[in-house]
């Protein structure tokens, strides 16, 4: 076997070996670059902050310990964002894991709040929890809240809850904030609140899942998207607070760039293997 | 068979038209009700759910069928966990397994996607003619507008990406929503009709001879 035929078959495991070192590197050893800000991801910030203090937006926390470390930073900063300017959050999930991963993504988001901005559960955030059903549990969620929510997450009967006092239908909500992650259920959220009580929205999913959702923005039905880490990132960057996801879009300089020169080698050496007759 | 199908029908319509005109409140309400019943059903199936499969595995560990040992983990895992889920779900044990077990499976399974991506691009992602050379270029572009450095290095993938993007790509996807969309609309036409019996666990035979 020529040395091109070997280049040309090159054993899986030195390709994962050269992606985790690419990844590893700057994870363990973290330069932050300048970066250009998606406009998708400034459409959102820009959204977010347009929000008059003292309103009420609902939150699906569609992330799953797989979609977190994509999603999760940002998500976390997004609430410091909308807790610092006095905007009380509803927060809801479709998943039993997912809910468990917003409760995550709340507790990280206080810890990182500045002293003096007010984030007491059940009066300036409250957790709603899992709603089941998918996409009819998002509708019947959307019309009537306590047809499907007696208490939130923690068991606290929702008639406990101040926040909750004048809130019952997606129409309270002055947007809707879609953390949605892998789980494909962005459309739920543009069916069931936004088309039928014109409530704004912004999404989130992972990176690979953004172009499924460009026809909603092009189309006016969504204002923006958070994609994937690279979306995070952009937040922590526009918030000014580096964080997790900042890191990690820096490792993805490296592992992107070794897809691209893996890409372009594999390429050129099967158009000269090509011309040489081997390659087909 | 007919009251089911009926039912189907009717619901259906009712959900179809409150969406589309007003209507009055006694028909909102019952809406309401109805949707509410979706949620009290898909909690059951989880739970139906969960008990056909801890059925399934307990059987296969008892009569040693086929990798019985796999079912094992699953026996035990489910034990555990569900217990201590039952007893507390805030329990420091519960959070423990969860954290640092269910969690971590999960993110290391989503990121090897990485890996094997890469290792897939570079054997077959090669511009063997027109139509491969143009998603070639086109992922090329993309991932470079992508990635933090892209727009540093190479600064033109940055409004190439956005428009290959925003454009061919969104005009993809719309036409695939547009047609999954249709599609939806035909199946619920087919359902109302009665001639679509699947959800009624009523699998018809192909007549293809008609």
């Amino acid at each position: 076997m020529s040395l091109m035929d070997k280049m040309l078959a090159l054993d899986q495991r030195i390709i994962f070996a050269l992606m985790f070192i690419a990844l590893a590197f700057p994870i363990l050893s973290p330069v932050i670059l300048p970066m250009n800000i998606q406009q998708y991801s400034r459409d959102s910030f820009e959204f977010a902050d347009s929000i008059p203090s003292g309103s009420v937006v609902l939150i699906e926390g569609g992330l799953g310990a797989a979609t977190y470390p994509q999603g999760g930073p940002g998500l976390e900063v997004q609430i410091v964002h909308l807790l610092s300017k006095d905007i009380k959050l509803v927060f809801f999930s479709i998943g039993t894991e997912t809910a468990a991963w917003t409760v995550t993504a709340i507790d990280n988001a206080l810890a990182k709040l500045p002293s003096g901005v007010a984030a007491e559960n059940g009066v300036n955030w409250v957790h709603m929890g899992y709603v089941p059903g998918g996409e009819s549990g998002v509708a019947a969620f959307a019309n009537d809240i306590r047809s499907v929510k007696t208490e939130d997450h923690f068991g606290t009967p929702i008639g406990q809850i101040p926040l909750m006092s004048d809130i019952n239908k997606a129409s309270d909500f002055a947007a809707l904030f879609w953390w949605g992650g892998s789980e494909g259920s962005i459309p739920f959220g543009i069916r069931q609140i936004v088309t039928p009580f014109g409530v704004p929205m912004t999404g989130m999913c992972t990176t690979n899942e953004v172009p499924n959702y460009t026809p909603y923005i092009n189309s006016g039905q969504m204002i923006g998207i958070i994609g994937g880490v690279r979306g995070s990132a952009e937040y922590e960057y526009l918030m000014g607070m580096p964080g997790l996801a900042l890191g990690q879009a820096m490792a993805t300089n490296f592992g992107g760039l070794l897809w691209a020169l893996l890409v372009v080698l594999g390429n050129v050496l099967y158009f000269v293997a090509r011309r040489e007759g081997g390659a087909k | 068979m007919q009251i089911p199908m009926i039912l189907t029908a009717v619901i259906g319509l009712l959900m179809i038209i409150e969406f589309f005109f007003p209507m009055p409140a006694s028909v909102t309400s019952l809406n309401v009700t109805l949707r509410s019943f979706v949620t009290i059903i898909s909690a059951t199936a989880l739970i139906l759910g969960t008990i056909v499969l801890t059925i399934f595995h307990t059987k296969k560990v008892g009569t040693r069928g086929s990798e019985w040992y796999y079912s094992i983990v699953y026996v035990v895992a489910f034990v555990v966990t569900a217990g201590l889920g039952v007893l507390n779900v805030r329990d420091t044990t519960f959070l423990w397994i969860y954290n640092n077990m269910t969690s971590p499976i999960g993110a290391a399974l989503y990121s090897l996607t990485a890996f094997y991506i890469t290792s897939a691009a570079y054997r077959v992602l090669r511009a063997r003619n027109w139509n491969a050379a143009v998603l070639l270029v086109c992922a090329l572009v993309v991932l470079l507008m992508l990635i933090p450095i892209g727009a540093i290095l190479f600064p033109p993938v940055v409004p190439l990406g956005e428009w290959i993007r925003s454009f061919p790509s969104g005009a993809g996807f719309r036409g695939m929503i547009i047609g999954t969309s249709l599609g939806i609309m035909g199946l619920g036409v087919r359902v109302f009709m009665g001639r679509q019996k699947e959800h009624l666990g009523i699998r018809e035979e192909r007549r293809d001879s008609e």
